[in-house]
């Protein structure tokens, strides 16, 4: 329903599911009683015996109670379980045990897919650098050759924007640094965003799959022009 | 703006709480107390930004903490009959009989108890995160992210200065914080001495003796709560010189020079210590202390300003008491101003070993 | 000095420092961008004298609507023949328009020209300057480069750069006034101001036509002014909250006009984050909490059966402090300078010279607000452990109370961390400490841990109170008693609990530790249960009731639809994989606007209804009720609603403007352009019907019906006393006495009460009770 990527599409689908299903539970009571329980014409009556200053009856159901205690809980566990596994795919660690392999070696491809789930997996990724300043990006390739990775800038509205050129089927690792304050990275069409915080390095997966290009934009406040500090990146 | 308005519809008598008998009691104290911390809120950022000193704002800084001072006058001045021959006693339970300010004290320190919190993690998070600047010099170990180049002539680097490493170094130069932790702690026991004379049920003590003995150990208290800040100040600014027979124990040195004197300042990010020397070159090898500078300073510094405002509420509490307004019945007064400071030596027990010590 | 001179000194003091600051490293060999705000980002770190910059060609006094021929060109530096590039240049003009002749220029926009890259070779180069109709004045600010063109096109060592500043002189007689959007909303906040004072007078007028002057006046308006009754003071809470509810809402409303279509320029990205900032801060500090504390002042001593609060006097001292709070926070905007941080103040940037002067008073405002809250949080704890009357045990307050000493201890035990940081902030910006100078190691993550151990927990203090407010109307409305007292309870004690523990998922993106990840998931998730079981026993309570439609009930209803698609939303962010593209999106947005606008704002509009007579003793006119509730719940989920959609697709929170997708790249689709112009004309209808019930209120005040002692049949002690209730609201020396329906005896302490007892009750004091 919502296109981001096949991992997003697939967590989307299940959250959607039991939100609606649940949705339409809670209003389907709601609906019910305000429309069945309403007070009619000329009627007044008290039927709890409500008065002031008196604590009034008490009206519970302890089965009721922890029925709706305990199958809330059971769904949480649930949806916690289905978001667990993209927590490993999100920020997947370097090497064997990761989702895309140590670094590629010169002329190595990643020959990245999407697998069953939603995952892309890679054979090994390039590493790339981004830095982040008020308020510009700034890309470096890192000796990547030409084909693999190759920056320069683009026109968005107007404006001459840093513009950075990646290759489809191949996994990228982003170095991310700032100069001044906190900036963070929006991939939309990757779905990922990670804070760049400086003083710290961040790292962040671009899994370039297919063709495309997009808008990377600024997702942290970070002044002035920080609704412009917007970069172009194309898979191709 | 007087402090004695009397609302048309409530003729009521002086007197703080006294919905207990029948009346609101209104009071400007808390509309010029607002304005007044409001002034000097604003003129301060004007006085100093960024670090940059601006004389001009000096005078509105004067009158914004005057308007406070004012608001706080008018509070005591309509305090100042309250006999607390109608405390407000709790009626629900847990606390039934229990007097309210008691547990609005204890409420108050819990706040307290956070802030002191959240400055003691902003210390582990810097100690912990930073490495110290003897370690970084003197083993060579340069943190990664915060110094990746190691150390070059000139070149600040960043690391952790614990103040302790300077006051710790010699007797004297902790002598003004080991008086200080005395100090406090003997305050704390001044104003429990009072509390107990305060507590004499009546006709066991003569009232001259009574009113006497409570204002004096209520001044002692104030006065070694005012020791407490003027060696402080000493400490920060000052310095203090040694008699000649102490030199020899002092490295040499006639005098015990101030924080202050020793660079170790919170705008400081080229700073030398004696004993951080390049053994390849003989260069001094500078450092950025300015988080570990900030975090002293302040950390002590807002200790500090719960010291004044103490003395100030002590110095009032002398002062009632000099009148002989403490008998049992109000000496509750007393017992929770002395919660408060029980607490300020508390913290300072905690501060004393982080800051000064370790 | 006139205000634009100031403002422009200002804007050339800030660009000075920004010069000198910001370190100028980006090095664009096709063209020079930004320089006018940002300070030159061209080669080289600061101006250089040994570089001279020249405009020739200009005329001292334009004609309308002339063209001409501009020529820039600069000497010095490291630029000498045969280098590989000369040098390049930006030209900036304040108005009129440029066009190029050759293509060693381009245009960036109507009003900044710069080089080309086959431009980047030359000293000189001409540009066309058609000059504006309007006749004012026209600054044009000249950056040059001067290259030496080593190491190929980045290298930028050794290059030096310059700026000039010409005016060109206008025709006319003044320069025509820009519409300043601050003036506007500052126009706007003294109109309000005075309409506030008309409305004050007009009251008092009403109160007795006959005694309309001075001398009766001044102690009316000084009993307002020096008031410890808890009653007035909620009045005056409730006053604040209106108002700055208005003024955080003129602010949205900029924002959705700004926002309506792509592109905008109605408002500068200056202003524009300055609205937004405000508008966070307003609506969380100075308008929800304000408005929660004058129905606490009202209700909590009311519904405890107490006469006052435990400390009336501390309390007076806690709403004093907002107004005050509220002018600090506001400075900036009087003199253009507001704060720009966003209302999270993310470190480091908070503490940057890039920031307008504003900030510092903003923190300051809020570190204000904390004393005050923190001061109120004393009292309504103590008050409602030591004050309940006879009868009342811990379980049988009204759950409006319990809502509030959930609320208040929270916030009691949160907010110290935000004032401390907040002090950390205000230090680094006043005398110049390094708490957030990441040079000197400061750790800009520490900031994010003290604002969102406290923010998240202070969500939850602004909508606790709202189910406080939903458990009383729902159970009176439907003539029947609350489902489930004690699980409501403890449901909201849970939430209490879980707040602490749960604001990691706001830094989910900041590089957090896996482990701490999913602790932070799970724990976030868990909301849902207390939340959950709180939503289920209000459907519950309507069973086999009588459900009696009044404005009160309608807005419950209301916010039980909300609310419920509200937290169904929050439980789209705990799952990771979808938080990190939801992360900072409108989808952020729709939700907690759907759980404070939905939840708390429709709870207290709910309160309003339900409290107004007991309040004032006139009836709401149910009429204008219906129709304020119809107007307001459709415009409100016209507004909030598409922001759903808009955040799945990308859009991101707090930018200027937004990106629609064009042949070169992908960005928003088209169709988000439509829905940001349903949002912003919902926006308007939402905000215009509120209007309608701030009438309903003036009416009803001066013509309403007279209001009987319980007009909707609740059973809590508020219901007892008259309407307006007298002063002090129960007599002392004669109590209430909280009887109960149930046969048990609740006024026992339980475990820890007694260890509390051993504690702090002296043995006489525990002597005179056992006699």
């Amino acid at each position: 329903m919502s296109g981001v990527t096949p991992l997003f599409d697939a967590i989307w689908d299940d959250y959607m599911f039991w939100s609606i299903l649940v949705g339409a539970f809670s209003f389907g009571w709601l609906y019910h009683h305000t429309y069945y329980y309403r007070a009619k014409e000329g009627e007044s009556p008290n039927i709890d015996n409500l008065e002031v200053g008196v604590f009034p009856k008490e009206y519970d159901n302890f089965k009721l109670e922890v029925t709706w205690t305990v199958l809330p809980f059971i769904l949480i566990v649930w949806l916690t379980y289905i978001s667990w596994a993209p927590l490993d795919a999100v920020w997947s660690q370097t090497g064997p045990d990761g989702y895309h392999g140590s670094v590629c070696e010169d002329g190595q491809s990643s020959n990245n897919f999407i697998d069953a789930s939603g995952y892309v997996r890679s054979e090994c990724y390039h590493e790339i650098g981004i830095e982040g300043q008020q308020w510009f990006w700034e890309f470096d390739c890192y000796g990547l050759s030409e084909e693999l990775c190759a920056t320069d800038y683009a026109t968005v509205e107007g404006e001459l924007k840093p513009h950075l050129i990646l290759k489809a089927g191949e996994t990228y690792l982003a170095e991310m640094t700032s100069i001044d304050v906190t900036h963070a990275v929006k991939n939309t069409e990757f779905g990922m965003m990670e804070d760049v915080v400086p003083g710290q390095t961040a790292y962040l997966w671009m899994p370039a799959v297919e063709d495309t290009s997009f808008l990377m934009l600024c997702a942290e406040y970070c002044g002035d022009n920080h609704a412009y500090m917007v970069a172009q990146i194309t898979v191709e | 703006m007087s402090g004695d308005y009397h609302g048309d519809n409530h003729p009521s008598p002086w007197g703080p709480h006294d919905w207990g008998h029948g009346a609101p009691h209104n009071s400007y104290a808390p509309l010029v107390m607002s304005i007044g911390v409001g002034i000097f809120l604003l003129t301060f950022g004007g006085l100093f930004n960024f670090g940059e000193f601006d004389m001009w704002y000096l005078p509105l800084v004067m009158v914004g903490l005057a308007v406070t001072g004012i608001g706080l006058f008018v509070w005591w001045r309509q305090d100042m009959s309250f006999d607390a021959s109608y405390e407000p006693i709790a009626t629900g339970t847990p606390f039934k009989h229990i007097q309210v300010r008691k547990v609005g004290m204890w409420v108050f320190l819990m706040s307290e108890m956070m802030i002191f919190s959240s400055l003691f993690s902003t210390y582990m998070r810097y100690r912990q995160g930073i490495p110290r600047c003897d370690t970084v010099f003197e083993r060579g170990m340069f943190d990664p992210v915060l110094n990746p180049d190691g150390w070059q002539e000139g070149v600040a680097v960043t690391c952790f200065e614990p103040a302790s490493h300077l006051i710790a170094s010699s007797w004297f130069h902790l002598a003004p914080g080991a008086i200080n932790t005395f100090a406090l702690i003997v305050s704390s026991f001044t104003i429990v001495q009072a509390l107990r004379w305060a507590h004499k049920p009546v006709g066991s003590v003569d009232e001259e003796v009574r009113r006497k003995r409570i204002y004096r150990y209520l001044g002692a208290t104030t006065l070694l709560a005012t020791l407490f800040l003027t060696l402080k100040i000493v400490e920060w600014f000052v310095g203090f010189p040694l008699p000649e027979f102490l030199h020899e124990y002092n490295h040499g040195h006639s005098s015990i020079k101030s924080l202050y004197a020793e660079h170790y300042l919170i705008t400081n990010d080229h700073y030398t210590h004696h004993s951080y020397i390049d053994e390849a070159t003989g260069a001094h090898m500078v450092a950025n202390i300015r988080v570990s500078a900030t975090l002293f300073y302040v950390t002590t510094g807002t200790h500090g300003l719960h010291v004044l405002i103490g003395i100030i509420g002590l110095a009032y509490l002398t002062f009632k008491a000099w009148t002989g307004a403490y008998n049992p019945q109000s000496a509750v007064s007393i017992e929770y101003f002395g919660l408060y400071w029980h607490f300020v030596d508390l913290v300072w027990v905690l501060v004393f070993p982080f800051f000064y010590l370790y | 000095m006139n205000n634009s001179t100031s403002r422009r000194l200002a804007l050339l003091a800030i660009l000075a420092i920004a010069m000198v600051v910001v370190p100028a490293v980006t090095s664009l060999p096709a063209g020079i961008a930004g320089v006018k705000d940002s300070g030159c980002n061209c080669h080289g770190t600061e101006a250089d004298s040994s570089v001279t910059a020249s405009i020739t060609g200009l005329p001292e006094t334009y004609n309308a609507s002339e063209t001409y021929a501009v020529t820039v060109s600069f000497s010095g530096g490291p630029s000498t023949d045969g280098n590989m590039n000369l040098g390049g240049f930006n030209l900036w003009a304040s108005d009129g328009t440029f066009s190029t002749v050759d293509d060693s220029t381009q245009l960036w926009g109507p009003s900044e020209a710069s080089h080309t890259e086959s431009g980047n070779d030359q000293r000189s180069w001409t540009v066309d300057w058609t000059a504006p109709e309007s006749g004012a004045n026209v600054n044009f600010i000249l950056h040059v480069n001067s290259v030496n063109g080593n190491e190929g096109n980045g290298g930028s060592s050794g290059d030096m750069w310059n700026r000039a500043d010409v005016t060109v002189l206008g025709f006319g007689d003044a320069p025509l006034p820009e519409v300043d959007p601050f003036k506007v909303l500052a126009t706007l906040v003294v109109i309000s101001g005075v309409m506030l004072s008309i409305v004050v007078l007009y009251i008092f007028y009403r109160k007795n036509p006959d005694s309309f002057d001075w001398e009766n006046f001044s102690p009316w308006i000084s009993e307002w002014l020096t008031s410890t009754d808890h009653k007035k003071i909620g009045t005056l809470y409730f006053v604040q909250g209106l108002f700055f509810l208005g003024v955080g809402g003129i602010m949205a409303l900029m924002i959705r006009m700004q926002l309506a279509v792509p592109g905008n320029d109605f408002i500068s990205q200056d202003y524009y984050n300055q609205f937004f900032t405000l508008h966070g801060t307003t609506m969380i500090f100075l308008a929800a909490m304000p408005l929660i504390n004058g129905f606490a002042n009202w209700m909590v001593p009311l519904q405890i059966g107490a006469p006052d609060l435990a400390f009336p006097r501390l309390n007076a001292m806690s709403f004093w402090l907002q107004p005050v709070a509220a002018l600090l926070i506001f400075t900036g905007v009087f003199s253009g300078q507001g704060a720009d941080t966003g209302w999270t103040g993310y470190a480091p940037y908070v503490v940057t010279e890039t920031t307008h002067s504003g900030v510092s008073m903003w923190a300051a405002g809020q570190l204000m607000l904390v004393a005050s809250s923190t001061l109120t949080g004393i009292n309504f704890l103590t008050t409602m452990a030591v004050m309940r009357a006879p009868g009342m045990g811990w379980f049988q307050m009204p759950l409006f109370t319990w809502s509030i000493l959930v609320a208040n201890l929270m916030l009691f035990l949160s907010i110290p961390a935000f004032g401390v940081g907040l002090i950390q902030v205000y230090l680094d910006r006043t005398i110049g400490t390094a708490f957030y100078d990441v040079a000197s190691g400061g750790d800009p993550l520490l900031w994010s841990h003290l604002f969102w151990y406290f923010g998240h927990p202070e969500v939850y203090v602004v909508i606790v109170p709202a189910f406080g407010v939903i458990s009383e109307v729902i159970a009176t409305s439907a003539r029947r008693s609350i489902f489930g007292y004690k699980s409501m309870v403890y449901a909201m004690a849970g939430i209490g609990l879980v707040s602490f523990i749960v604001y990691g998922h706001h830094m989910f993106t900041s590089g957090m530790s896996p482990t701490l990840r999913f602790i932070t998931m799970l724990t976030t998730m868990l909301v849902a249960v207390p939340t959950g079981i709180k939503i289920f026993n209000w459907l519950k309570t309507m069973h086999g009731g009588s459900l009696v439609y009044r404005t009160h009930t309608l807005w419950t209803l209301g916010f039980l639809v909300t609310f419920t698609l509200g937290g169904i939303s929050g439980m789209f962010f705990p799952s990771m994989g979808m938080d990190v593209h939801l992360h900072e999106t409108y989808f952020v947005v729709a939700h907690f606007h759907y759980v404070l606008v939905g939840g708390t704002v429709f709870g207290f509009f709910a309160a309003i209804y339900y409290w107004y007579p007991k309040m004032t003793g006139r009836m709401l006119d149910e009429r204008l009720g219906v129709l304020h509730f119809l107007t307001a719940f459709i415009s409100y989920n016209a507004l909030f609603w598409p922001m759903h959609r808009l955040g799945v697709v990308g859009m991101i929170r707090r930018t200027h403007t937004y990106y629609i997708t064009t042949d070169d790249f992908n960005a928003l689709p088209e169709w988000a352009a439509d829905w940001n112009m349903l949002i912003s004309m919902s926006a308007f209808l939402f905000f215009a019907s509120n209007l309608i019930m701030v009438y309903n209120m003036i009416k009803s005040l001066i013509r309403g019906d007279k209001a009987p002692a319980d007009p909707w049949g609740g059973w809590s002690f508020e219901w007892m006393t008259a309407s307006p209730p007298p002063t002090p609201s129960f007599d002392p020396h004669n109590l209430p006495e909280l009887k109960d329906a149930n046969e048990h005896v609740a006024n026992e302490p339980g475990i820890f009460g007694q260890i509390f007892r051993r504690l702090m009750v002296s043995d006489d004091a525990a002597e005179e009770e056992s006699h």
